[in-house]
Order: structure tokens, then C-alpha cells, then sequence
């Protein structure tokens, strides 16, 4: 192994800052609204997440009762994924960075 | 009242009234002009394209900038098929048949979820009081649309289940198990 002196040692710190920030999950959200129905909202979160008939249930019923329901926490990617397929699906959802 | 939407072996059987049939052509037609030159100010289309970043306005933009086009085309490609759909209809005693197969079921569902989210931001539903909307105010009209929709809506979902656009022809949608059966053994996730 040879150290030269242009070893990017000051290159690599914006890098790893990088791949952290990549790795720092998205909050997806789902907000409630007057038109989706319930039995909908279910059918689509579990085609979008997979999710059980019961995990569907109890985050549609969030939604409907707190008026948001957090339904997945992903990478930025991932999160934007999620949030396409919901809209194309016609619910109101949105991404944050995580906190 | 009869059943829109029915399981017919392999297929979901649609059976609409010529003047039902009339109705979904026009307001597949209403939202088709609304989306052909989409202006950012329409509620319908600040409905369907809501924001989807929040608390970061570049990657609002970004994210726009990548999801608006992919969702416009994909609409406007469902309500081309539907179409094709409903023009393949037959008439039988006044009534005129349409079997769904495949994904169409799923192309009819989001069909018409898009058409009640269309109608509900005209009619500005998120500030709306049902309560004080009278039976000759033109809005009880549209709602009495939306409630008619959603129960063709309901009526869908309650044969479906989950990915069965993909397993149409199985009978795990059985009438008394309307979302069950083996919906979790999805490979393609």
C-alpha cells in the first residue's frame, strides 16, 4: 500500500456525509380526506405496503381519526416510491425527513 | 338495488344502464379535458397532484419535476382504456355488459376514485357543509354523483381483494371472505 501525498482524505468527508444523509430515513405520510373511502384506503395500503388486512385497518383507522397516519419511515428513494403510488392511487400523501 | 358490479366466473361483470353508461362516458370525458392541458390553478388538478414533500421546497421541485409527468400519463393512459372498455359493451334487456378481466377491474376502480376526487375538489368538498346544502342546490346533484360512484366503488372492492387483478379466475375473493384469502403470498414485493 502506498500513501501518497494526494491521499483525498478531505475529498472523503463530504462523501460520508453523503451516504448519511442517503441512509436518513423519509417519513411517508397519509392524510385524511373527505372522498377516499375507508374500505379503498385499506384496499390501497395493502397493495402499495403489502400489509395485513388488520395493520391496513388499524392505519386507515388512524387516518380517519387523527387525521394522519405515518405508514412507512424509508430512504429517500423508497419514500418517493411509496408517495408515486399513492397519489396514483388518488390519496393525499406526503414525505418528510424523518426527526 | 341491483348490483353494478358482480363476480362472473373468471371475470367481474359489469351491468350499467344506457343512462348510467351515458354519465360515466362524461365525466370520464370532463376529467380527460381537465388533464389534457392541465393549469396548476384547477382544484381538480391540485387534487390529483397534491405536494409531496413537505418541509423541503427543492426536494418538492425535484420530486415534481419526476412524479408530475409519470402520473398525468399513467391518468391519461386509464382513461383512454376505459374507453376501449366501455365501448366493448354488449346490450342485454336495456342494460349493457361489460366483463372485467385482469387489471381492468383495478383500471375501473381508480376510474372512478379519480372521477369523485375531480368532482369533490369542483364542488370545493374540504370546506363543504353538507348539512346546509339544499335539495335544488346543483352541489347536492354532484355529491348524490359521488355517493352513486362510491357505492360501485364499494361494490368492487368487495369482490377484488387485495392483488387479485393479478390472480383474477382464483376464488379467493369469495363473497364472505371479500378481502381475505392468500393476499399476502405476493412475490413481486
Amino acid at each position: 500500500m502506498r500513501l501518497t501525498s494526494s491521499a483525498p482524505t478531505p475529498v472523503q468527508q463530504p462523501e460520508t456525509d453523503e451516504l448519511v444523509d442517503v441512509d436518513l430515513p423519509w417519513d411517508v405520510l397519509v392524510w385524511d380526506d373527505p372522498v377516499n373511502l375507508m374500505s379503498y384506503v385499506v384496499f390501497v395500503f395493502r397493495q402499495v405496503f403489502g400489509f395485513s388486512d388488520e395493520v391496513a385497518q388499524k392505519l386507515m383507522l388512524e387516518v380517519h381519526e387523527r387525521g394522519r397516519a405515518l405508514v412507512a419511515s424509508e430512504p429517500r428513494e423508497q419514500a418517493e416510491r411509496y408517495v408515486q403510488q399513492l397519489h396514483g392511487f388518488g390519496l393525499h400523501a406526503t414525505m418528510q425527513r424523518s426527526t | 338495488m341491483s348490483r353494478t358490479f358482480r363476480r362472473h366466473g373468471r371475470a367481474i361483470r359489469a351491468t350499467f344502464g344506457e343512462g348510467e353508461l351515458e354519465l360515466l362516458r362524461s365525466l370520464r370525458d370532463q376529467l380527460r379535458e381537465a388533464l389534457a392541458s392541465p393549469d396548476p390553478d384547477d382544484p381538480v388538478i391540485k387534487r390529483l397532484f397534491p405536494p409531496a414533500v413537505l418541509g423541503d421546497p427543492e426536494a418538492e421541485r425535484e420530486m415534481r419535476a419526476l412524479l408530475v409527468d409519470d402520473l398525468l400519463a399513467s391518468r391519461l393512459a386509464g382513461l383512454d382504456a376505459l374507453v376501449g372498455l366501455l365501448d366493448r359493451g354488449t346490450l342485454h334487456r336495456g342494460s349493457v355488459r361489460i366483463d372485467l378481466v385482469d387489471d381492468e377491474p383495478m383500471l375501473v376502480l381508480g376510474v372512478l376514485n379519480d372521477v369523485r376526487l375531480a368532482i369533490g375538489a369542483r364542488i370545493d368538498i374540504e370546506a363543504l357543509d353538507r348539512g346546509s346544502v339544499t335539495d335544488d342546490d346543483p352541489v347536492s346533484y354532484r355529491l348524490a354523483l359521488m355517493d352513486h360512484l362510491g357505492w360501485w366503488q364499494e361494490q368492487l372492492l368487495s369482490i377484488m381483494g387485495p392483488g387479485l387483478d393479478r390472480e383474477i379466475g382464483t376464488d379467493l375473493a369469495a363473497e364472505d371472505d371479500p378481502i381475505g384469502g392468500p393476499g399476502e403470498d405476493r412475490g413481486d414485493r
